[in-house]
């Protein structure tokens, strides 16, 4: 899972409104490499909850220097953009859990993998 | 090495980089023999393990012991069913050596197979010499009860001409043929209609054999019912009671054509594997006919005992004792049960079995379910015929999923860059790459397909279509494609729209693939109907790939069959529809004949049954890590390129220790018939187990109905509506002021 996509992720346990962001607690961190396009990641970042990236690569430990808040004109700091680019697609927790930060319900992840299925009294 | 090694088996001159191989694949044997109980001994002895050669992976007892005397007297051969090895004893320790330094490593040729034998030395083996087991009591075969001539006058005394079905519907059921005489067997309620008796009687032909039974004294009464049932190879009867208050005591089958083995069970558990000559007959009376059940499982080989004059060991020749079994390929039998209508209600001695007595009539296959009504119900109905087929499929599935649809395609490419996309059903992934200028995010239920995605190296998670755990309108788009369709309920069906519309932004659109009622569309057929040439054309979906010309519709396929071809229960004839809310399973290849239906997968290739053996509960996810290492494994395995045609019939190399640990303790899966088959191990290219066959539910759209259910969310219209190779598509977008 990479933190892209737990910055859209969301617990969806039945009665919870205070669900984002997840809580990661990682067992087995692994950064890869992954071309760096700066037109993507410009793309993203304004669709993305910036403290919630943050809050989760600091959970990570992989925060680096990313800065709290946004910088102005991010689209044309190569250098920025290049920190956000590998908090938000290299860094990829293979094993842990999300919790959610209302209900404590864990989702394991699994090979990368989350499983967000939920039982039948939780829905 | 010694040259002079038997005909089937080769000498290779052995490389460093080939015994290095050798020597990997013997540690992953001693692995496995010890799993399965076995402990090698360091030192020559005169009995070996022959691991490969074994009944379980289609070697027989002939060819592995053709190429074993080569080496010496042999003492003792044991195959036990199933297993893939084998035990030997030579009469002096020489001979073993002498097999251990020829045959270690080699190849065998088996038929069309060929398998690596790996040999080690035991210290004992482990013949369980069984105490011959008995027949049910009531039961009596005769064997050569007619001579060659008659069988032959019989079998072409029988009409198939005029029966019902029509044949080419038969034959791609492979169903096997059944007829009656005197009276009508019904398969819907198991029983006689004795009011309506046919015009065709029992053929005079077979009043010869029906005195000389009398004669014997095996039967008092002339019977005055008929069923002939054909089987082809591969074709079999599930396990039944013959219905106690439609027939008398005795009953009678004449085995004509080719030989067969039957299996009855007793309620306690106990089986006794019968094996049923050509020409013999067999007579099922008290307890027999009345308790247990038979049934023939449909192979294509049974395990039957050796015919081998010098068999070693335990010479008695029946199925009772595992020392002495060979493969035995079967042939087309033709069976005559003669029964006679009882017209009194049953009084027999086993009312627990008996119709008359209060029990339900036999053998019940498990009820085909109905709709549900409720939102539980429908939950249960889409975890046993939807998610967990899926799960078992996966990898197969994902093999035949590798086309994207050109429209779909098309939607994909026409996000802008950098668009946040969500694809609801997401399979094995096949979207998820298109256009890699979206951020693209796929889940899906099913946690194996899901896992293919992530070898892919896309991002998805496990989840329900119905509860997406994104936050909403954090999508500028998501895709469905060929999901909601799985949903048994209206009211899911809409609950799975409106949760796409809930992760869209406003502005954002949704695309929506569903299968068609209508198949043909602008007196165009889909593929899905007219492609009969594709390989297990049946597991193919609607809407595979680019539309051809126009045909003109051929109507609907002239079986109606509310049965699958193992579920030889319930034979229904042509005008016969199931109306009661039950859902029928869909015959691959044609028209749909109701919107609720389930749709029949074969899963190919025997090896992919290991994924179809999880067990269930917990053990489940670790036992389907082991099997799906398997599956990825074979790909990668760097096997010696001598032996790797044949490597399908290996079971003692690398790849397969996950394979035995998966195996060994298959479970029955709902909603997949291989109830019939043993739990057996491997086997090679799938002879000896058939192709398990999954329903997958589904509820097909009519024209007007996807956009229907569209229209009933608000703030959403409905952009583009069509119909695409089978499948009802719309695309709709969130208003903006949502």
């Amino acid at each position: 899972m990479k933190l892209l996509t737990h910055n859209m992720l969301t617990s969806h346990v039945k009665g919870v409104t205070k669900g984002y962001p997840l809580l990661i607690k990682a067992t087995e961190v692994k950064v890869n490499e992954v071309e760096f396009n700066p037109q993507f990641v410009s793309r993203m970042i304004p669709k993305l909850e910036w403290s919630a990236l943050v809050q989760a690569a600091d959970e990570l430990g992989h925060r680096q220097d990313l800065p709290v808040e946004l910088v102005p004109e991010y689209e044309k700091n190569e250098e920025f953009l290049k920190k956000v680019h590998r908090v938000l697609l290299e860094v990829e927790v293979i094993e842990g859990c999300l919790r959610c930060p209302e209900s404590g319900r864990e989702f394991p992840i699994s090979r990368g993998i989350p499983n967000m299925l939920l039982n039948d009294d939780e829905v | 090495m010694d040259a002079t090694v038997g005909n089937n088996v080769k000498p290779v001159r052995r490389s460093k980089e080939d015994k290095k191989v050798i020597r990997k694949q013997l540690k992953a044997s001693h692995t496995l023999l010890k799993h399965e109980g076995i402990s090698t001994a360091p030192q020559p002895t005169k009995s070996l393990v022959v691991a490969n050669g074994g009944l379980g992976n289609g070697v027989s007892r002939e060819e592995l012991s053709a190429a074993l005397k080569q080496m010496g007297e042999v003492d003792k051969l044991i195959m036990h069913p199933n297993k893939p090895y084998a035990f030997v004893t030579y009469r002096s320790e020489e001979s073993a050596r002498k097999a251990h330094i020829n045959l270690n490593g080699e190849k065998l040729q088996c038929g069309e197979n060929s398998v690596t034998l790996y040999l080690s030395y035991v210290d004992s083996v482990t013949c369980e010499e069984e105490a011959s087991v008995p027949l049910p009591e009531g039961l009596v075969l005769v064997e050569d009860f007619v001579c060659s001539e008659e069988e032959a006058l019989l079998l072409a005394a029988i009409d198939w001409s005029s029966t019902n079905t029509d044949v080419t519907a038969q034959k791609a059921l492979k169903h096997r043929r059944v007829k009656h005489y005197g009276f009508e067997f019904r398969y819907d309620n198991n029983n006689v209609d004795k009011d309506k008796p046919l015009s065709a009687g029992i053929p005079q032909e077979c009043l010869l054999v029906l005195e000389r039974c009398v004669k014997n004294q095996h039967i008092d009464i002339m019977p005055d019912q008929l069923t002939v049932n054909q089987y082809e190879s591969g074709q079999g009867i599930p396990p039944h009671v013959d219905t106690h208050s439609a027939f008398e005591d005795t009953i009678m089958s004449l085995s004509l054509g080719a030989k067969t083995v039957m299996e009855f069970r007793h309620p306690d558990g106990r089986l006794v594997a019968v094996v049923l000559p050509e020409r013999s007959l067999l007579v099922m009376k008290g307890e027999s006919r009345f308790l247990w059940t038979h049934g023939i499982t449909p192979r294509k080989f049974d395990m039957v005992p050796a015919c081998d004059p010098q068999s070693f060991g335990d010479t008695t020749p029946d199925l009772r004792t595992s020392s002495n079994l060979t493969l035995s390929k079967r042939g087309t039998r033709t069976s005559l049960t003669f029964r006679k209508i009882r017209n009194e209600p049953c009084r027999c001695a086993f009312p627990s079995a008996c119709d008359s007595q209060g029990a339900p009539p036999s053998p019940s296959p498990p009820p085909p379910p109905s709709l549900p009504c409720c939102h539980a119900d429908a939950a249960l109905l889409e975890e046993q015929y939807v998610h967990r087929v899926y799960d078992a499929i996966a990898s197969h599935f994902s093999s035949t999923r590798h086309s994207p649809w050109p429209r779909v395609c098309h939607f994909l490419c026409s996000l802008p860059p950098g668009s946040v996309l969500a694809d609801v059903g997401c399979g094995n992934g096949k979207y998820l790459g298109v256009n890699p200028e979206l951020s693209a995010v796929g889940c899906d239920r099913s946690s194996a397909l899901v896992q293919i995605c992530a070898e892919r190296g896309f991002q998805a998670f496990v989840s329900d279509a119905l509860s997406v755990p994104l936050r909403a309108a954090s999508c500028d788009a998501c895709i469905s494609i060929a999901v909601i369709h799985h949903f048994s309920t209206q009211e899911r069906r809409l609950a799975a729209v409106q949760e796409l519309v809930r992760l869209l932004k406003p502005g954002g659109r949704a695309l929506i693939y569903v299968w068609a009622f209508e198949q043909e569309y602008n007196k165009q057929r889909s593929k899905y109907l007219k492609d009969q040439n594709k390989e297990l054309p049946e597991n193919h979906n609607p809407a595979e790939n680019s539309p051809e010309e126009s045909q003109e519709p051929q109507g609907k396929s002239s079986v109606h069959s509310s049965s699958h071809s193992e579920d030889n229960y319930r034979t229904v004839d042509n005008n016969q529809h199931v109306t009661d809310g039950k859902l029928s399973v869909h015959t691959n290849r044609t028209a749909f004949e109701t919107k609720d239906l389930l749709v029949p997968w074969h899963l190919k290739d025997g090896k992919k049954r290991v994924e179809g053996d999880s067990g269930e509960g917990g053990k489940k996810d670790q036992q389907k890590e082991k099997s799906k290492k398997t599956s990825r494994s074979k790909a990668t395995l760097d096997c010696n390129p001598a032996t790797s045609p044949g490597f399908d019939s290996n079971m003692f190399s690398d790849s397969s220790l996950d394979t035995i640990a998966a195996t060994h303790s298959s479970k029955p899966i709902p909603g997949c018939d291989t109830s019939q088959t043993c739990s057996s191990a491997l086997k090679s290219e799938s002879e000896i187990i058939p192709a398990p066959v999954f329903h997958r539910y589904y509820h097909v759209f009519q024209q007007g109905e996807l956009e229907q259910l569209c229209a009933q969310q608000a703030g959403v219209t409905v952009q583009s509506s069509y119909h695409d190779q089978g499948n009802w598509c719309v695309i709709l977008e969130k208003a903006l002021n949502r």
